[in-house]
């Protein structure tokens, strides 16, 4: 009897992991079950969105989400798109280029999404590049990398200064001040790997020297090793390039390695989790973003500033914090893909959206005003950059 | 007395029809997934054939041999790296990336086998665990063939001459084709001398060796064997998704695959094949429950790797011998069903447990 027992607690057991998945194994062909549209309301157009919620971008990721859910939101309030509400179906790639490229496919085969904004890191943009062709639907990315559109493709698009803008315009700021030996400090992997390429070709035109080039890897705790490096190699400035949330480790290293050498970094750094995760270490450093931080820089009478105040002010009231740069560039990645959308009739196809989206021209957004061409798919100039500096603890305008 | 083989003959056959009918199943599944998300419920159902190909691998090294890896997915990365850059970069076919994917692999296999000749239990974990976190390194640092962190893309798929595996049943058929076979080799594996030998390993190492078990080429061979079934199944896996980048192919992975071992139970290779079905479908509840909401698939998906920790709790606290023992005790059952009523030995039915 006992012997009969456990058998019937073991059988439970297998039963209860097995009925999961053999309760639905006869419906997987049940297809899809759109949430329960009312009747009057027209069915929604479905965009996917891969961002990074979890892993060492969900600093940006978080703004980006916040962002698109208000805009949404509003946008649906007004009517829709030609009577269709948007609904944007969320992804967690958590900083990851494998995991970007499942939700990709997951968007694309279950969701069947119309366009794809995503991915927060450039390496997880460009990973997901394959399913983006396969299905030719749209891609419009948020990361910074100069390959996401340097290495081009008809389908992709990106709202933030590219790499190829930001370096240049940072070398020739460096040397401006009279500096002419630098220390690279890049991360291994997407943004970092592509502004390390992009550094390393501009040196020259800004007449500056890397006396020493080190890399890291997202995830590493400690850059002290490299940065002794850099010392030793008698750099005058620390150039970091990278998005992570590693940024705060390097200023706190220099700061404990008694380094008094500026540091300078890129617009993937525009967030408030480096003020606070470096802490004093973040005073004086300096890096070139767009304009949203300081929306004085617009120029007061601009539509810019305008449009600038007004996103300010609802997203500060809805989520108590200002938005940064990567709010902005969700928010400039849905807009720019909705206007597309009401320029075509009802039942567009990918193709169509893709090339009105390539149509863009002149739209005034969060990062600048976006005017996009056959073979530009950044649409951005030097001029919607600006160069900002901690200073107590905030941003200010660097001379 | 007679009547006693005819039992074990007709619970045979039994079997065998078992196994027709599951296979043709399997077989057909694709043509019954028709839903507009059929491409992506097929590409999930790849993926699960994908795991049985190396959790049978892992059966045959843990389940029968008794030796633990926890460093599998290496094994998988590096048949996945190996035959993306044979395809992707030097543009060969697919079937020489597989090839490739076999030599690197069975290398890895070997190159792992040899700490295993002196390393026991805890430390043959050890040894593993520390291979396949090296191997992720090399994966992460060896960028110019690796593509390091940013991972390798644009992997052809998977062909055969001018046949390319282009639709997602033919990939399904594909895979799963390749898991039966694996399935089949180590099925006669088992079943006959390597089979006894390695059981004779798990039960005793000592014992086995007095027996005149050859320890050292059993071990090689069934290090070697699993390794390449892992390879085998990474070059699938790269060619099917196009891509491949080293956080597939971490320690995380390896213990999913330990658990799938785990709750499979020893001595089975059915049980295994079918954990490993179980527990890849909880990462996709959306195709079990296709009317799931998103908020719960989120949370499912958040707590993955507890349910996983929490299956191989479960399942040593309960359920030791995992599916394939609760099968073995309902098969002894039914069996003792079909013994009793006609037979006069009622002794038959008890020593099915051991089957």
């Amino acid at each position: 009897m006992r012997a009969a027992r456990r058998t019937l607690l073991a059988l439970t057991l297998v039963i209860a992991l097995a009925v999961v998945p053999l309760a639905g194994c006869s419906s997987t062909d049940g297809g899809e079950s759109t949430d329960n549209g009312t009747d009057e309301a027209k069915e929604p157009y479905r965009i996917g969105a891969v961002l990074s919620m979890t892993g060492t971008y969900a600093g940006l990721g978080e703004p980006e989400k916040n962002a698109l859910e208000m805009e949404v939101a509003r946008i649906n309030e007004d009517g829709g798109v030609n009577g269709h509400p948007i609904e944007i179906i969320y992804e967690d790639d958590a900083t990851d280029a494998d995991t970007a490229v499942a939700a990709t496919s997951r968007l694309i085969d279950k969701e069947g999404v119309l366009a794809i904004i995503g991915a927060t890191g450039t390496g997880g943009t460009m990973a997901m590049r394959g399913e983006i062709n396969r299905a030719g639907i749209p891609q419009i990315s948020p990361a910074g990398g100069t390959v996401i559109t340097g290495d081009f493709d008809p389908l992709v698009f990106q709202t933030p200064w590219s790499n190829s803008l930001v370096v240049p315009y940072t070398l020739d700021y460096i040397a401006e001040q009279g500096i002419s030996k630098i220390g690279i400090i890049a991360d291994s992997g997407g943004f970092g790997a592509d502004g390390l390429a992009v550094l390393e070709a501009n040196l020259a035109d800004a007449g500056l020297e890397a006396v020493a080039t080190e890399a890291f890897n997202a995830g590493d705790t400690d850059m002290s090793a490299q940065l002794t490096k850099i010392q030793g190699a008698g750099a005058e400035a620390v150039v970091m390039w990278t998005a992570g949330k590693e940024a705060s480790i390097i200023a706190t290293n220099m700061k404990d390695l008694g380094m008094t050498i500026p540091l300078y970094g890129s617009h993937g750094n525009a967030r408030v989790e480096f003020i606070e995760g470096a802490g004093a270490a973040a005073e004086g450093f300096r890096f070139a973003a767009g304009k949203i931080l300081i929306p004085e820089a617009y120029g007061d009478t601009t539509e810019a500033y305008q449009v600038a105040l007004d996103f300010i002010d609802r997203y500060s009231a809805e989520y108590g914090k200002a938005p940064d740069t990567f709010a902005g560039h969700a928010y400039d990645a849905l807009h720019i893909t909705v206007n597309a959308m009401s320029t075509l009739d009802e039942d567009f196809t990918a193709a169509e959206l893709r090339d009105a989206i390539e149509a863009t021209t002149g739209f005034v957004g969060i990062g600048g005003t976006f005017t996009y061409g056959a073979d530009d798919h950044n649409g951005m100039t030097a001029d919607d950059l600006v160069m900002y500096e901690v200073k107590d603890g905030t941003w200010v305008l660097a001379e | 007395m007679s009547g006693r083989s005819l039992n074990i003959s007709r619970f045979l056959t039994v079997r065998a029809a078992i196994v027709a009918v599951l296979l043709l199943v399997v077989a057909v599944l694709p043509l019954f997934v028709t839903g507009t998300d059929a491409r992506y419920v097929l590409k999930v159902l790849t993926f699960v054939g994908i795991n049985v190909l190396i959790v049978t691998g892992l059966a045959l090294l843990f389940g029968y041999a008794g030796q633990v890896s926890l460093g599998h997915a290496a094994f998988y990365g590096l048949g996945a790296y190996a035959s993306a850059y044979v395809t992707a970069t030097l543009g060969m076919p697919w079937f020489v990336g597989l090839a490739a994917a076999i030599a690197v692999t069975a290398l890895g296999g070997l190159a792992l086998a040899v700490p295993s000749l002196r390393l026991r239990g805890h430390y043959l974990a050890m040894a593993t665990l520390g291979f396949g976190e090296i191997m992720r390194i090399v994966f992460v640092e060896a960028s110019s063939i690796t593509g390091g962190p940013d991972g390798f893309s644009g992997i052809p798929l998977p062909s055969l001459g001018s046949f390319v595996f282009a639709t997602p049943q033919s990939i399904y058929w594909l895979v799963w084709g390749v898991a039966a076979l694996a399935i089949m080799i180590s099925y006669n594996i088992v079943s006959g001398r390597p089979g006894r030998s390695m059981r004779a390993l798990h039960g005793s190492e000592l014992g086995a060796m007095a027996s005149g078990v050859d320890l050292v080429g059993l071990k090689v061979r069934v290090f070697v064997i699993s390794a390449v079934f892992a390879g085998v199944a990474g070059s699938l896996y790269a060619a099917t998704v196009g891509f491949v980048s080293p956080s597939t192919f971490t320690f995380h992975f390896s213990v999913v695959l330990v658990a799938m071992a785990v709750l499979g139970g020893t001595r089975s290779l059915a049980g295994p094949a079918a954990a490993a079905i179980l527990l890849t479908l909880v990462s996709f509840p959306d195709i079990v429950l296709p009317g799931l909401s998103r908020d719960i698939l989120a949370v499912v998906q958040d707590w993955e790797v507890d349910i996983y920790a929490l299956v191989i709790i479960l399942v040593v606290l309960f359920l030791p011998e995992g599916i394939a023992g609760a099968g073995r005790r309902v098969l002894g059952l039914l069996r003792r069903g079909v013994v009793e009523p006609s037979g006069s030995d009622s002794g038959t039915g008890q020593r099915g447990d051991e089957a």
